[in-house]
């Protein structure tokens, strides 16, 4: 028999002096396609960067067997869930409105441009690259520059890349954030397709549909790996939460006095010519509660940038917020304090210094980072928030140090801290786990019953809060279609 | 023209000099009241006009856009940046007679032409802002004794204007209000309410004048930021590849270094940047900086003399009324150095080793910013002022070194500043040739603390770990960074 691909054995890993995983041993041998799960959290992510050897061994083995008669690239390929880009200087100081503010100075190569340089760097076959683009719905971008691209599709870009590069082990670290419905059908085969030719695979995801080449099932648990079987996978150990939500956050918000505290006529928002968002017509009254669905690159989030004050064409634009037409006096800071955003844009431009606590304060001043000092009221109701999103011990830890979920549960708190009229939550849940998903949802359903505004936004109808009343579909920048939502038991 | 500065009586030069103070932010809770329902036009749409007219109209403010009529017709970058964003833009005669307020944000060397073309369509008791009093106070332009003149001075780049305020910060800003145009009394308020639309208000406000603007910006740009830098950038890399260093290493290394090195000045000034090097290297730093200031001292101060007396401006004028035939040769020298066509190698720097193996740059660094802040605050400066054109801009600019060496740093910068950078590094280079003599690849290449024990002497490191921390640009430096802690770090390497 041959060896094994991957032989993992007593490996130690810790972070901040704590153990993450302990005594961990792990056997890929060939043939095998593995996903891995599990609760946000217990070390998936740094054991597939110690395999890739992008953090360093220190205690126990991680060995690579490469298959010498393989044709495909000797190597661990690595996609991370976290996307980045740089500038054409090599600088990525970007922020997250910056794809909406229009600028003649070119400063990030387009997806084409990027493509061929990688291609070169590995010395891939050009006339592969159509066929995964085409399959990702990815051919109509190639010529945007990588700052104009959102985060689904700047997700599919590092998926493309993966899928061409074809190596012999490709892990796909939460592949499908951010991914639209038929996207992840398509990448499913895709990953077939080369799983086909050579390639073995291993899947960090908690998703329900995976690539039918799956065969092996592992969780890890209290820092060690368990083989488990695709029913047991589901399961979740994590124990529901079961506090009260704060107090502060049950008092009513202050409600519009307009009737409709959104309404768009005949809105177009175009770059250099090309519309994204054509002639949308649109109203929503105070206390509703709206999912908006479209594919990756229907315009969702620039329609919504519109209403959180990021879009700077909204000011020649026939559109109306909180009754009063937009351009006629008021600072996007009056229209940020009344609405809770969150999305994906958000949390990766989001200053990455800055602690759990501040992040969370800065929520009351809709500003990335903290800049003031918010007093004692303000600063009890973070600190309760923080106890009811179980942050607290990591409240003085910065963003940066710590694993996806956890920083989308503190973006999620500094969503909600100041109890806002709007909420806006643009794949809320996105790096999450299930249980985690299910609670948040809950949790919007209960602060939605005080008469907030609503806006959802989710690829998947199996994780929405119960409260959605009314669904806008978006296709290629149109309105589709506009209906009442069937209530779901 | 005349020379605005030269016209005064001793004591009023000293009174204009003089103008500066650090403003609460509760000088700022009226917003942007004053200038609201107001018309703002700005002239030119380049990255701080385009970035700056976004944050205005952010802010609730009504923002236009006026260009020369060519720019329009050819639709030119500056108009296509203000359409895009769905702002109105017209001609000199359609927009200016309409403007409360019209901005200025052109390059200096067309402030004459442009001011002299919208002043006669100005209307009456209008105000007219400038972001840097060149044209005021050395080209002494005179401007209708009804029009408010003032000034708004975001000290970034225009980009950085609007990604720390959609952050929710802003960048720190300096102000001023021209006393021989302040008919009203209206200047200073409307001044404050603008500094609120960009959202400098949050990260540090300094009152100053025209005159305290010019004459300390010149300085710093002349000295520390572009000129030492770029003196110190070829003459760390030439001693490197004399020695035998690696060039694509050499490169790397001065490229990056000085934005690393600076780094650490910017988050907590001179003693951040010179504890990052262990306690011998600091004490040899330390050493080797003070050297370099007895050495250097005489050169900005003739720097210093030369723009408070008028002389830099009549020379460089000249120049410009010669086709900028000095300017464009220097600047093709520049694009010749060894530095600048060797390209970056492909060698993984660590940061801690930007310090270690450069610790000649950090001399410079140090040199640099303590001899331009001392000049200037003896010649009439007043500490924060002079902070903020040394030490505060110094990574900016280092971190254009960074994104393409010397060459673009003197893209980047005003003509202005470009010109003066190159008078300092001639007359500098030959200065320090004896200096350079006596440098090995222990101050620059290779690591210092190789071979030593890190042994010191307890009392030789307290008094220069007393020295560096008690000088005045510390003290001064250490209140006006409270105010931007928040400061986005800016990486490139």
């Amino acid at each position: 028999m041959s060896q094994p691909v991957v032989h993992i054995a007593h490996f130690n890993l810790k972070y901040h002096q704590k153990p993450v995983l302990q005594d961990l041993s792990w056997v890929i041998n060939r043939n095998d396609n593995w996903l891995l799960c599990g609760s946000s959290g217990t070390g998936k992510t740094s054991l597939a960067k110690a395999i890739a050897g992008l953090i360093p061994v220190h205690e126990g083995e991680v060995n690579i067997n490469f298959h010498p008669e393989s044709t495909l690239p000797a190597m661990v390929h690595y996609v991370a869930n976290w996307y980045q880009f740089k500038d054409l200087e090599g600088a990525s100081n970007f922020y997250y409105q910056q794809r909406y503010n229009s600028s003649v100075t070119v400063t990030t190569a387009t997806v084409i441009a990027e493509l061929e340089v990688y291609g070169k760097e590995y010395g891939l076959p050009s006339e592969e690259i159509e066929h995964i683009l085409e399959a990702l719905g990815f051919t109509a971008l190639k010529n945007s520059p990588l700052i104009q691209l959102s985060s689904g599709e700047h997700k599919k870009l590092q998926l493309v890349k993966a899928l061409w590069l074809k190596p012999q082990l490709l892990i796909l670290d939460q592949p499908y954030n951010g991914l639209d419905s038929l996207s992840r059908k398509n990448l499913n085969i895709l990953l077939e397709e080369i799983a086909a030719a050579g390639t073995q695979l291993i899947l960090i995801s908690n998703e329900t549909e995976l690539p039918a080449v799956i065969n092996r099932f592992a969780e890890i648990r209290k820092g060690a790996l368990k083989e488990v079987s695709f029913e047991e996978r589901a399961l979740d150990l994590v124990e529901e939460i079961t506090k009260p939500v704060p107090s502060f956050l049950n008092n009513v918000s202050v409600s519009s006095t307009a009737d409709h505290v959104i309404k768009m006529i005949d809105v177009n928002i175009s770059y250099s010519g090309k519309q994204v968002l054509k002639n949308i017509n649109w109203e929503v009254n105070s206390g509703e509660k709206w999912l908006l669905q479209g594919y990756n690159g229907s315009g969702k989030s620039t329609l919504l940038s519109l209403i959180a004050g990021d879009h700077p064409q909204a000011y020649s634009n026939n559109f109306y917020l909180f009754g009063n037409k937009r351009g006629t006096g008021e600072s996007i800071w009056e229209i940020k304090e009344r609405i809770g955003l969150i999305s994906p844009e958000l949390h990766w431009y989001f200053d990455a210094s800055a602690t759990v606590w501040q992040s969370i304060a800065s929520g009351f001043y809709d500003s990335s980072g903290l800049f003031c000092n918010p007093g004692a009221t303000k600063h009890k109701q973070v600190d309760e928030l923080i106890s009811y999103f179980g942050l607290t011990e990591y409240k003085n830890r910065l963003m940066n140090e710590l694993p996806l979920g956890k920083q989308r549960l503190t973006l999620l708190a500094r969503t909600i801290i100041k109890n806002p009229e709007i909420l806006i939550l643009d794949e809320p849940c996105q790096g999450l786990d299930q249980q985690q998903t299910q609670h948040f949802n809950k949790l919007v359903d209960e602060l939605c019953k005080n008469g907030t505004t609503l806006i959802y936004v989710g690829h998947f109808e199996s994780q929405l809060p119960s409260c959605l009343e009314k669904r806008i579909l978006l296709e290629n920048g149109e309105v589709k279609s506009v209906e009442p939502m069937l209530q779901t038991i | 023209m005349s020379n605005y500065f030269n016209t005064l009586p001793l004591r009023e030069k000293l009174n204009q000099l003089g103008v500066c103070d650090f403003m609460d932010s509760s000088e700022f809770l009226d917003g942007v009241n004053a200038l609201k329902g107001k018309k703002l036009v700005i002239i030119g749409c380049g990255a701080q006009g385009l970035n700056q007219g976004l944050n205005l109209r952010d802010s609730g403010l009504d923002v236009s856009y006026t260009l020369r009529k060519e720019a329009i017709e050819g639709k030119r970058d500056s108009w296509k940046n203000a359409t895009e964003n769905n702002f109105t833009v017209g001609t000199y005669e359609e927009l200016v007679p309409t403007a409360d307020v019209l901005i200025n944000l052109t390059p200096d060397k067309q402030h004459t032409s442009v001011v002299n073309a919208v002043m006669p369509l100005m209307k009456q008791g209008a105000t007219l802002s400038y972001s840097h009093g060149f044209n005021i106070v050395e080209e002494g332009m005179q401007v209708r004794k009804d029009i408010t003149v003032i000034m708004v001075a975001p000290k970034c780049p225009g980009s950085e204007v609007r990604a720390e305020y959609v952050r929710g910060f802003g960048v720190p800003t300096l102000i001023a209000v021209h006393p021989e145009n302040d008919p009203e009394g209206k200047g200073l308020d409307q001044a404050k309410a603008y500094c609120v639309g960009t959202g400098g208000h949050k990260a540090g406000v300094l009152k100053s004048s025209f005159v305290a603007e010019v004459k300390s910006d010149l300085m710093g740009e002349q000295t520390i930021l572009c000129g030492l830098l770029q003196t110190g950038s070829i003459l760390s890399f030439d001693k490197m590849i004399e020695k035998g260093i690696d060039a694509g290493y050499a490169s790397k290394l001065v490229q990056y270094g000085v934005e690393v090195i600076t780094e650490a000045l910017k988050q907590g000034g001179i003693t951040a940047m010179m504890d990052r090097l262990s306690n011998v290297a600091k004490i040899k730093a330390f050493e080797v900086s003070e050297e370099l200031k007895t050495i250097m001292r005489p050169l900005f101060q003739k720097h210093q003399d030369d723009i408070m007396s008028g002389e830099f401006s009549r020379v460089m004028m000249e120049d410009w009324a010669a086709g900028d035939k000095n300017l464009l040769a220097w600047r093709a020298a520049t694009g010749e150095t060894a530095f600048e066509k060797t390209p970056a190698g492909n060698v993984k720097i660590g940061e801690q080793e930007y310090f270690d193996n450069a610790l000649l740059m950090v001399a410079f660094v140090r040199a640099g910013v303590e001899l331009a802040f001392e000049t200037m605050v003896e010649a009439g400066i007043k500490p924060e002022s002079a902070y903020y054109e040394s030490l505060h801009e110094t990574p900016l600019i280092a971190n254009t070194i960074a994104r393409k060496k010397l060459f673009e740093m003197n893209r980047v910068i005003s003509d202005t500043a470009e010109y003066g950078c190159y008078l300092f590094d001639h007359a500098c280079k030959p200065l320090l040739a004896d200096f350079m003599t006596k440098v090995d690849t222990d101050l620059i290449g290779k690591n210092f603390n190789e071979g030593k024990d890190g042994a010191v002497d307890n009392r030789a490191l307290i008094s220069v770990n007393e020295v560096i921390r008690s000088h005045q640009v510390e003290v001064v430096g250490a209140e006006l960074r409270k105010a931007m802690t928040a400061m986005k770090s800016i990486k490139t390497a």
